[in-house]
């Protein structure tokens, strides 16, 4: 939604490790289109989904199955479905809503990396780039996949006899190849281990264009910024490359056909007329790499916006992260735990990054989050540095003359629209044809049963002390059984008792917990219930209160006594 | 500050259908004490009533009878919302709890206790996704809840007086609040961050809620005003008055199922319904016999249920002609 008064600002890069994540162990990451749910792959086979705004696990994907470690997790444009690589050479298609496996498909190959066709809603069609050979398309209801062309070794006829069997031809051991759908998914762009970026149509497999990488070395990675304007390539030259596509985003395989018929260029032939479409669809924009240390890269991408690229050390036992601004300077190096870092993803619409580490945490990195004092005094403004003030000719006079002008600015009479909800811009590219899964359904777990026996409020308890006597009775029996302390004491009790209770398998840190608690301590020294409700002065204008103030006093003197034992 | 132009006839622009008069449709009796929040649930099917006497209780709006009562409160509800597929309710109570309670059929039973304010819980919310709930305390602050989990997620210090009413905005986002330390107060949801402070004069606010579509605060204050903000520049744009409100916190809401009104309680036992443009008053309800405490519109009827305090302990349904 647009909402103004978030500060337009904060859109930048993140700064601190806000909280990790903790729960099996992670190795692969990826948030959905809108940045609600956050799919992590796990050793074990399974895929956990996060819920990004509790923090907490919305589901766990899992099956008999699946047991080999994921190698990456991709989801659909919809949110509805979650491809999963394997180590045991398998892909799998999961239903994120039902959690149940749609279909699972094995090849030659374990697959490093797997795509889903971004412009299907109901993904059959797949990218996986193997450990060692070349790309493949496969299509996930029949099975059966496609070999992508990864060189163009065959000059002079322009379009290369494409090996469409089975890939069992013992195709010789390439290292691996990095590939990537543009955004609507009609082209593949493939980075093979000569250095070259192959544009691939999607529907007919023939290459349209290449692109030589500087350097000419193997590429790594291959990545779309999320508009898909930018793309990114990391070589082992140890160099970032960010490329502009200037192709249109709908259509781009049309008029990549167009251009290889039209007049300036169709008089080159072969690899020559691929090379000259191919400068026509990526320009060169910005070089990034470290010249002092000189490191590989890993796991680059782009941020939400494509304002910012981030990419990882690769150095074992390091755990780097650096940013860079589009423009090409080094903005920001973050280090996080001594573990090397496996997978990196950025928010698609926050400030954002998560880093999945070797020892299987997720790292949250956020901005560092100041209060802007500002907020609190609206009549106040925040200065830079000191200003001149030139008060107003009229500012002391008793009645001032602009202050008539400012009653008559609001004309009251102007129409609201209070329903009409603006399209969030930020994603107004999708045609939502189908609706999108951004939430999991969250379905409270019950109450660990040892806190319900410690209060005796709860459910079936209170039918018979309703029984046994007022519930005023029972309010002080509580209070002085099974807590001699009243509110402020309580309150620290049970959030201990919540962190108990919670640590079932899961784990989820926060960095501020001190903090917390302080902040419990610091309620625990405000007045007694009693004397809060008479310093309030206006005890009355509460809803309800009124009613049951007569009523409450007796269980509020209770709380004033047992207070003074502490 | 009660100086806002009253009447003034309905503003230009198209023309909205013409207002249709409402009429008592059913008295229902049933709690003990005042009720205190009515909500319709979002699906439309059913209404939830809170009340001073510890329970809640779960009406079905075609038949208006009682579905369910729920207990477990030890002390007497203030506040009660619906999480977006009707699937649960929460209640805010006296006994400084909120409850989560599974309210689809056979079920109705209490599924969550969320333990950490140090006072009454004083109002509550659901947000849109439903995976958050928000509640308000005389403690002063504003806890957030992992509806999953039951764990507080993240506590405010939001106000100096007790707080009055939460509400998210429609995307989750930001939550307003109002307190009775005469200030609304705007927040970053994921961070905790007060981004906005509205203040008016200082008078106690009483209720705030976001319009249907998050631009606009409906603010209501203890010296019978109602107003229309709009957050972002701090201004106001609409001020309603007409009805008595100097004492409780009596909820307001949008009515948008036939033409665009600002429906209220109002402590003279009236409900009140203004043109949302126009500002003037096009209906006043009677028929209650204490304060009208709490409204709310149907989804997508023109139905309307109110709710009354100790004299009267009534749920009213109204319907128009």
């Amino acid at each position: 939604m647009n909402v103004p008064i978030i500060d337009p600002l904060q859109g930048d890069f993140p700064e601190v490790i806000e909280e990790f994540l903790q729960h099996g162990n992670m190795k692969c990451i990826a948030f959905n289109r809108r940045g609600t749910l956050l799919a992590a792959g796990c050793v074990d086979g399974s895929c956990v989904i996060w819920d990004f705004e509790t923090r907490g696990v919305a589901k766990e994907l899992r099956d008999k199955d699946c047991v080999a470690p994921i190698t990456s997790v991709c989801w659909s444009k919809f949110g509805h479905h979650i491809l999963a690589s394997a180590t045991d050479k398998s892909l799998t298609l999961w239903s994120v809503l039902s959690g149940e496996k749609i279909a699972r498909v094995t090849l030659q190959q374990t697959t490093l990396l797997a795509r889903l066709h971004p412009g299907s809603c109901t993904p059959s069609v797949c990218l996986a780039c193997p450990l060692s050979s070349a790309p493949i398309l496969v299509d996930l209801n029949t099975g059966s996949s496609t070999v992508l062309p990864v060189t163009m070794s065959d000059v002079g006829t322009g379009t290369t006899p494409h090996p469409r069997n089975k890939f069992s031809d013992g195709s010789p051991p390439f290292t691996p190849t990095a590939a990537t759908f543009n955004k609507c998914g009609d082209l593949i762009y493939v980075g093979n281990s000569k250095g070259e970026v192959l544009i691939v149509d999607s529907k007919n497999i023939r290459v349209q264009a290449i692109i030589p990488i500087p350097g000419g070395s193997v590429i790594k990675n291959i990545v779309f910024s999320r508009n898909g304007q930018y793309l990114l390539t990391n070589s082992n030259d140890r160099v970032i490359r960010v490329y502009e596509n200037l192709l249109s985003q709908k259509g781009a395989a049309n008029d990549l056909e167009e251009m290889s018929n039209a007049s300036p260029v169709n008089e080159f032939q072969g690899i020559e007329k691929l090379k000259a479409v191919g400068s026509k669809c990526l320009i060169l924009f910005r070089e990034f790499q470290d010249a002092v240390t000189k490191m590989q890269w890993k796991a680059p991408c782009f941020s939400g916006d494509g304002e910012w690229v981030v990419g990882a050390s690769a150095n074992k036992g390091e755990h780097k992260l650096y940013i860079w601004d589009r423009v090409g300077h080094l903005v920001k190096i973050l280090e996080g735990p001594k573990e090397a870092l496996t997978d990196l993803a950025w928010h698609p619409v926050r400030p954002l990054v998560v880093s999945v580490s070797v020892a299987g945490l997720v790292y949250i990195w956020a901005k560092d989050y100041t209060e802007n004092w500002s907020a609190f005094a609206p009549d106040f403004k925040e200065l830079e540095e000191n200003e001149e003030y030139i008060e107003r000719e009229d500012e002391f006079d008793l009645v001032p003359d602009t202050e008539k002008v400012k009653e008559s600015e609001i004309n009251e009479d102007d129409e609201v629209d209070i329903m009409t909800v603006e399209k969030d811009s930020t994603f107004s590219d999708s045609e939502a044809s189908q609706e999108e899964l951004c939430f999991l359904p969250a379905i409270p777990s019950p109450d660990v049963p040892e806190q319900q026996d410690k209060y005796p409020a709860s459910l079936s308890k209170l039918e018979d002390s309703t029984h046994s006597g007022s519930p005023f009775s029972v309010e002080a029996g509580q209070n002085g059984q099974a807590h001699p302390a009243s509110s402020p004491l309580e309150v620290v009790v049970n959030s201990a008792a919540e962190d108990a209770a919670v640590n079932t398998g899961v784990k989820r840190k926060r960095k501020p917990s001190a903090k917390g608690l302080e902040l419990e301590a610091e309620k625990g020294r405000k007045p007694p219930l009693s004397k809060l409700i008479k310093s309030m002065g206006k005890p009355s204008k509460a809803k309800v209160k009124l009613e049951n103030a007569q009523d409450a006093n007796d269980s509020v003197l209770d709380d004033a006594v047992t207070d003074e034992y502490i | 500050m009660a100086s806002g132009s009253v009447g003034g006839g309905g503003g230009g622009g198209a023309t909205p259908p013409p207002f249709r008069p409402y009429r008592l449709l059913r008295t229902l009796n049933a709690h003990q004490r005042a009720v205190s929040c009515v909500k319709f649930s979002n699906d439309g099917r059913h209404f939830a009533s809170a009340s001073l006497d510890k329970t809640l209780i779960v009406w079905s709006v075609q038949s208006l009878s009682q579905i369910a009562v729920l207990s477990g409160h030890s002390e007497g509800i203030s506040d009660l919302a619906w999480s977006s597929d009707s699937h649960y309710v929460c209640s805010a109570s006296d006994d400084r709890t909120v409850r989560v309670w599974d309210v689809r059929p056979p079920n109705f039973e209490c599924v969550r206790v969320l333990r950490g304010h140090s006072d009454f819980v004083f109002c509550v919310n659901f947000n849109l996704q439903s995976n958050l709930i928000v509640s308000g305390s005389f403690d002063r602050t504003i806890r957030v809840w992992d509806v999953k989990t039951g764990r507080c997620l993240r506590s405010m210090d939001a106000h100096s007086l007790p707080v009055t009413s939460v509400h998210f905005i429609r995307d989750g986002s930001l939550i307003v609040s109002g307190s009775h330390d005469g200030t609304c107060k705007c927040w970053d949801a994921n961070s905790g961050a007060c981004l906005k402070v509205l203040i008016d004069d200082k008078i106690a606010v009483s209720f705030a809620k976001f319009s249907p579509n998050g631009k606009f605060i409906l603010v209501a204050t203890l010296d019978d005003t109602l107003k229309l903000w709009n957050y972002a520049s701090g201004k106001f744009l609409k001020v309603y008055t007409g009805h008595v409100n100097q004492t409780y916190c009596i909820t307001s809401t949008f009515s948008v199922t036939n033409g665009k009104y600002i429906v209220s309680g109002s402590e003279d036992n009236c409900i009140y319904i203004w043109d949302l443009q126009g500002k003037n008053l096009v209906q006043k309800l009677e028929g209650h016999k204490d304060a009208v405490i709490s409204v709310s519109c149907h989804p997508t009827e023109n139905k309307i249920v109110s709710a009354a305090l100790d004299r009267d302990r009534s749920i009213k349904i109204w319907a128009q002609n």
